[in-house]
């Protein structure tokens, strides 16, 4: 996982490969959600053990 | 009047199903236009069904107890909206299997709750239907996504009701309105007929005044709970593990004063009180967060795809966020959940229930996206995760148990137990609620029309 912000043009063309046409006030939302939970999730990463199974 | 006191009324005959079903509906009529706690009442079809049970021989444990339930839980011929506008003239075909277990056990559905949209947010004011309001005071939040049946419960309005609760949505609005709300163990109750949120966490349970209440209605849902049987065994040597962490800078002072004050009540009854520190605590919201969220998009996706601008926009953007995270963080979750699931095991070996204040605030005015903690401002949302997250993820029986007022509002003590042991939680809210009035306070709201 990668904590780095995305952008909004990147975002955009996420959701159209899944069929998904956000505006641009929908992806503005999302990155002030997104900014927070990021760098969460890439600490979270590094605290599981590689050898920890699902 | 409590759920059991109405049963026991109804049971003795000193009560009608249709008297009690009567009643309900006038203090619906009388208080409902204020607190926005019902989306829809099915009225003409609940007297039918108390007159018709009337008529027969068999009499369960519910006989003739008017209940609601959470709008994203079907009842054949009613619709469920989940709040949503996307739902809207979604008619069921058919009950969902926990209110065939109401029905059952006697219980008279009188109708659908508020629910924030599509039970995925903590607010319980759908952009679509108005917000459900708080009996205690009519300004603020009551909570969710069960709002409805928090607020419901709170103002008298029916003595019973079921909600969901995914991260937190039964607990919250108990605690928020007043009164006692179990969320059980991930499996106790089907979920069939229900509307989901995250297949992994979702869970149906009691939101009522007492925890005799919710034994009951657990044991109609799910009778190998065997709850109530289990409420008079008292607390004498009960082990409670104190959750330290949660009783620290991210909780208000007099909220944490009000569980340690609960706490000292379950001392005195003979439980014993032990500080422990929970592994991965801190961690366990983000492992639900990458769990959750990806698994509700999955859920929303051919909508997502075709009714977007339908949704609100909080629940718009939380569910897009899902979208953007790749497969790998769901699996991480699932790591590192098998992780934190380790550690809670050891942890139950030597505890019988974690104790900690079921939400670090009292709630929040409608509109308000912040809380204040000791003078910092923080975004409700996330103020709420670390006092809930850790239960659901460990797909653990929780209650939320009110335990005082601070500044005239409802706050709750939350207990939660080993998977599957609903009746050791619901028997030590009980030992205290048998001590305590909390319970059994009413707001203004209660007392109109």
């Amino acid at each position: 996982m990668d904590a780095r912000e995305p952008s909004v043009e990147v975002l955009r063309e996420l959701a159209a490969q899944q069929g998904v046409a956000p505006n641009e006030a929908d992806l503005e939302a999302v990155l002030r959600f997104l900014r927070v939970l990021l760098p969460q999730l890439a600490e979270l990463e590094g605290l599981v053990p590689r050898e920890t199974e699902p | 009047m409590s759920l059991a006191a109405l049963a026991r009324r109804l049971g003795a005959g000193e009560l009608s199903p249709r008297e009690a079903v009567a009643g309900c509906l006038a203090r619906i009529e009388a208080r409902d236009p204020l607190l926005n706690s019902f989306i829809s009442v099915r009225a003409d079809e609940a007297l039918a069904e108390a007159e018709a049970l009337e008529r027969t021989p068999e009499r369960g444990p519910l006989w003739g107890v008017p209940v609601a339930v959470k709008d994203v839980v079907d009842v054949a011929g009613a619709p469920t909206t989940a709040g949503s506008k996307i739902l809207a003239g979604n008619v069921a075909v058919r009950d969902a299997d926990a209110v065939v277990a109401l029905r059952a056990a006697g219980a008279i559905v009188l109708g659908k709750l508020n629910t924030h949209e599509f039970a995925f947010g903590a607010t319980t004011t759908s952009p679509h239907f108005g917000p459900a309001r708080n009996p205690w005071d009519p300004e603020r939040i009551c909570g969710g996504s069960s709002g409805g049946s928090g607020a419901a419960t709170a103002a008298d309005l029916v003595p019973g009701t079921l909600g969901t609760d995914t991260a937190g949505s039964i607990r919250i609005p108990a605690c928020f309105c007043g009164v006692t709300g179990l969320r059980p163990s991930i499996g106790r109750v089907s979920n069939r007929g229900v509307v989901p949120v995250a297949w992994t966490f979702d869970t149906v349970g009691p939101i009522a005044r007492s925890a005799e209440d919710c034994a009951l209605l657990l044991d109609a849902l799910a009778p190998a709970a065997a709850a109530t049987a289990a409420l008079g065994g008292g607390i004498r040597g009960l082990r409670v593990g104190v959750v330290s962490a949660l009783f620290g800078e991210g909780v208000d002072g007099d909220v944490a004063a009000a569980a340690r004050a609960a706490l000292a009540e379950l001392e005195a009854l003979g439980a014993v009180l032990e500080p422990v520190e929970v592994p991965l605590l801190a961690e366990a919201g983000t492992i639900q967060q990458a769990m959750m969220l990806v698994e509700a998009t999955a859920a929303h996706l051919p909508w997502l795809r075709t009714r977007l601008a339908d949704y609100g926009p909080d629940v718009r953007a939380r569910l897009l966020a899902g979208l953007f995270l790749p497969a790998t963080t769901y699996v991480t979750g699932r790591r590192a959940r098998r992780l934190y699931l380790a550690g809670l095991g050891e942890l139950f070996g030597r505890v019988d229930l974690l104790a900690a204040p079921a939400m670090p605030v009292t709630p929040p005015r409608i509109g308000e996206e912040t809380v204040s903690l000791d003078g910092r401002e923080v975004p409700y949302r996330l103020s709420l995760i670390p006092f809930n997250s850790p239960w659901s993820l460990g797909g653990l029986p929780v209650a939320s148990v009110p335990c005082g007022l601070v500044r005239g509002l409802p706050v709750g003590l939350a207990l939660a137990g080993r998977p599957f042991e609903e009746a050791t939680v619901l028997r030590a809210a009980h030992a205290f609620q048998r001590v305590t009035d909390w319970h059994e306070r009413r707001p203004q709201a209660a007392a109109a029309g």
